[in-house]
């Protein structure tokens, strides 16, 4: 299959993104996520950032969890039905209107989780459309006048993933060495060795094969929009105005 | 073609030069090998001839260096990249696109091509390198051998007068590594490309290079042909250790030249096999274990005894399942069927059921990169760390590490060390608990002969001392012929070969090592074979 433009699904995740932003309603920014699973299910690419949309359902979930709850811990107290009811924490009486604990109001919980699920649903939005766009087919694109940014930002898409397969191996390394997990701090330590070698080591590849070296950049494959690519992309525009007009 | 006029080099925050008043000259179409110790600043000599170094490193160069009429001093790396391509170490770090023919493309791209010379330079690189049917896969799915071939293709599509390369096949299988030097090879001969490069496995390239560049460790330099460099340095491959054994009046960089003169022992000496190792008990069996998904199988039903004082070597191409063994036995993959039980002690207690602290007292595991089991910030408070955590007396590490190599400061900071130094600081911690099973993966990458030498010694010393029961997973075939037993052969996830050395070793002829091809038929694998079948002829 024909790749599609670069810009096609960033485009349309972009204005999806949009649109949940607006619409702020959290039946809209499932069914979004719903979407997008789907078309990471059906054009999900090849290579290390396949699995990108699946992390980022991850972080998203780990978030909303974080949000709920100091959600119910701390904030603005609000009128409505008690849930239950946690110690309260005292605080000085110049922090007024601030409180620590207290009733958990069902209006309480449910603002926090639908704005935990906003986030959340952005940050998936995000994933998906590193899943079926490789960030290095969207650095391509990239006009050579800006060479700095394009070298920083290639090295950091190409450092990420490996960044992962590496954090795994040393674990699991060091698992073996000592029998206990290993903390943070001593995996950091080779993880950071690593990742900057590699960072230098990329950019001293791209600088020997002459990346920066002409004003203007000639295309091995011109990259035209296809009629499927207006599709999807017309696609993200009348769903993102559906949203904002909710 | 390159010229180094009294080149000089010492980089920012150091105060000893890399390289000192160094002069030679490479012409056009010439083959020219790199050698020295590691850390004898070979990788810097490379970078130098494009100037990658000290352009993008920094530091202080004196002298000139010249390549193909322009000086590296006014010249930036990126305006050089027409004219000299660079390979480097690990390639896989090196790809910027995501599919073989984009990142073909990339450098052409980079400096405006017109689209109809890069097709043309595209599909004329995919057969030079073979890579014409792989040419939409996604780099990340390629084999070892494919990216480094995909690698010398993208510097090979700029056209390149030279081409340079570090360490090209350290990571390659025999066979891999046989494909990439003939496409060297070809280059040289066809197409006259220049090519330097540095390699520890000199017995993989010495039969195809034409002269020489010896770095010693006082930082002299010499250059010329192989037969002359060969006859003053002791990083020789086994091929030019067997001649000088047998004393015979040729240097030997080709076996054809030196089967030539050894016929009399071929035809004269005895067989006097080595005397067959008898291992004591079972330490650790896998009953037909497998492992994989439904799409990609890594392991099909292998099983395996490993025993007391045994040396195993694991071989097979890239990608066999060497590294879902490896990762079984240690239990940090769970195979999808079959059971892994330790033996001795422990008799037949499965390894889900021993804790992971018992295991890691048990076996003592040595990863591809010793460097990820490294966090702390000088060798002795590694040193000190293992003994905590095998509740040792303080400095029983140190001291062991001291014993391998006296020369390794504690103060040092481990990420300063050398490879072979790193392996061993690494080797004295898996080893300072007694491990029952001391499992290593492949542990000769980047060990120049005498870090390679005292790895040998250490693994022989541990097996037939303490009965360390050794299992290592490596490609390279001149290790395995020095100091295994038993040689187990791997293929798509399958157990093919499984026997010793001598046997399985000389049944492949891929995977023999230098002297069984010189000496072929008769079984002698290495040097010392060799000497011992000549001494009971006598």
């Amino acid at each position: 299959m024909k790749p599609f433009h670069p810009l096609t699904f960033w485009a349309l995740f972009s204005s999806l993104t949009v649109g949940v932003i607006a619409a702020d309603n959290a039946l809209v920014a499932i069914s979004a996520v719903g979407g997008a699973a789907l078309i990471v299910k059906f054009y999900k690419q090849d290579g290390p950032w396949r699995m990108s949309f699946q992390w980022s359902l991850i972080a998203g979930a780990v978030l909303l969890l974080i949000r709920a709850i100091t959600g119910m811990l701390i904030g603005v107290p609000r009128i409505g039905d008690v849930l239950f009811t946690i110690p309260r924490i005292s605080l000085p009486d110049w922090l007024p209107g601030i409180r620590i604990g207290g009733d958990v109001t069902w209006e309480r919980l449910s603002s926090s989780l639908q704005e935990g699920l906003i986030i959340a649903t952005v940050i998936a939005l995000f994933g998906a459309a590193n899943s079926v766009t490789s960030p290095h087919k969207l650095l391509r694109i990239l006009p050579s006048r800006i060479y700095q940014l394009g070298v920083t930002l290639t090295i950091a898409t190409s450092v990420f993933p490996q960044l992962i397969s590496s954090i795994s191996r040393i674990r699991q390394a060091q698992f073996l060495r000592s029998g206990r997990k290993p903390s943070i701090g001593t995996i950091a330590i080779p993880l950071l060795e690593e990742s900057l070698a590699r960072a230098v080591y990329l950019a001293e590849a791209m600088e020997a094969r002459g990346f920066g070296q002409s004003k203007s950049q000639s295309r091995y494959r011109p990259i035209n929009y296809a009629p499927r690519d207006l599709f999807w992309i017309s696609i993200g525009f009348i769903s993102a105005t559906a949203m904002v007009a909710l | 073609m390159i010229t180094f006029s009294r080149v000089s080099l010492i980089y920012p925050h150091s105060t000893t030069t890399v390289i000192e008043d160094l002069s030679f000259e490479i012409t056009e179409g010439e083959m020219v090998l790199v050698m020295g110790h590691t850390g004898s600043g070979k990788s810097s000599l490379l970078r130098l001839i494009n100037g990658l170094v000290p352009h993008h490193t920094g530091g202080i160069l004196g002298g000139e260096i010249i390549v193909d009429g322009k000086s590296t001093r006014r010249t930036k790396p990126g305006e050089l990249a027409g004219i000299v391509g660079i390979v480097g170490q690990n390639p896989l770090s090196s790809f910027v696109t995501d599919t073989v023919e984009d990142e073909l493309a990339f450098g052409m791209e980079s400096l405006n091509f017109p689209p109809d010379v890069m097709r043309k330079r595209v599909e004329e690189a995919l057969d030079q390198v073979g890579l014409a049917s792989l040419r939409s896969r996604n780099i990340a799915t390629l084999s070892g051998g494919e990216q480094q071939r995909l690698a010398i293709a993208t510097a090979l599509v700029m056209h390149p007068k030279v081409l340079v390369l570090d360490e090209p096949t350290s990571a390659l299988d025999p066979i891999a590594s046989e494909e990439v030097l003939a496409i060297l090879h070809r280059l040289v001969h066809d197409l006259s490309v220049t090519v330097v490069l540095a390699e520890h496995r000199l017995e993989r390239v010495i039969g195809y290079v034409d002269r020489i560049l010896l770095i010693e460790g006082d930082g002299a330099t010499s250059i010329g042909e192989p037969s002359e460099i060969l006859q003053r340095t002791d990083l020789v491959p086994p091929i030019v250790r067997l001649s000088r054994a047998l004393a015979l009046d040729v240097i030997g960089t080709s076996t054809r030249e030196v089967r030539k003169y050894s016929e009399a022992i071929r035809q004269s000496a005895p067989d006097s096999p080595r005397p067959i190792f008898q291992p004591g008990e079972v330490v650790i069996s896998l009953n037909e274990i497998s492992a994989g998904y439904a799409e990609k199988i890594a392991l099909n039903s292998v099983s395996l005894q490993l025993r007391q004082g045994e040396i195993t070597a694991l071989m097979g191409r890239n990608g066999a399942g060497k590294s879902s063994l490896i990762k079984s036995a240690v239990g940090l993959l769970e195979p999808t069927s079959g059971s892994i039980t330790f033996g001795g002690s422990l008799a037949g207690r499965d390894i889900c059921e021993v804790s992971q602290r018992e295991r890691s007292q048990l076996i003592g595991y040595i990863p591809q990169e010793p460097g990820d089991l490294l966090y702390l910030s000088t060798v002795a408070e590694e040193c000190n760390r293992s003994d905590r955590d095998h509740q040792l007396a303080s400095g029983t590490t140190l001291a062991a590490l001291h014993q391998m190599l006296p020369t390794i400061s504690p103060q040092s900071h481990p990420r300063d060390l050398s490879e072979g130094e790193r392996l061993s600081l690494v080797l004295a911690i898996a080893l300072a608990g007694s491990p029952v099973l001391l499992i290593l993966d492949e542990p000769t990458r980047g060990l120049d002969y005498e870090a390679k030498n005292r790895l040998m010694a250490l693994l022989h010393q541990r097996a037939r001392e303490d009965g360390t029961c050794i299992l290592m997973a490596t490609h390279d075939v001149e290790i395995v012929a020095e100091v295994a037993d038993r040689t187990i052969f791997l293929a798509d996830g399958e157990k093919v070969a499984d026997g010793t050395t001598l046997e399985v070793l000389l049944a492949s002829p891929a995977f023999a090592p230098q002297v069984a091809k010189v000496m072929s038929p008769r079984p002698w694998l290495t040097v010392g074979d060799v000497l011992r079948a000549q001494s009971s002829s006598q």
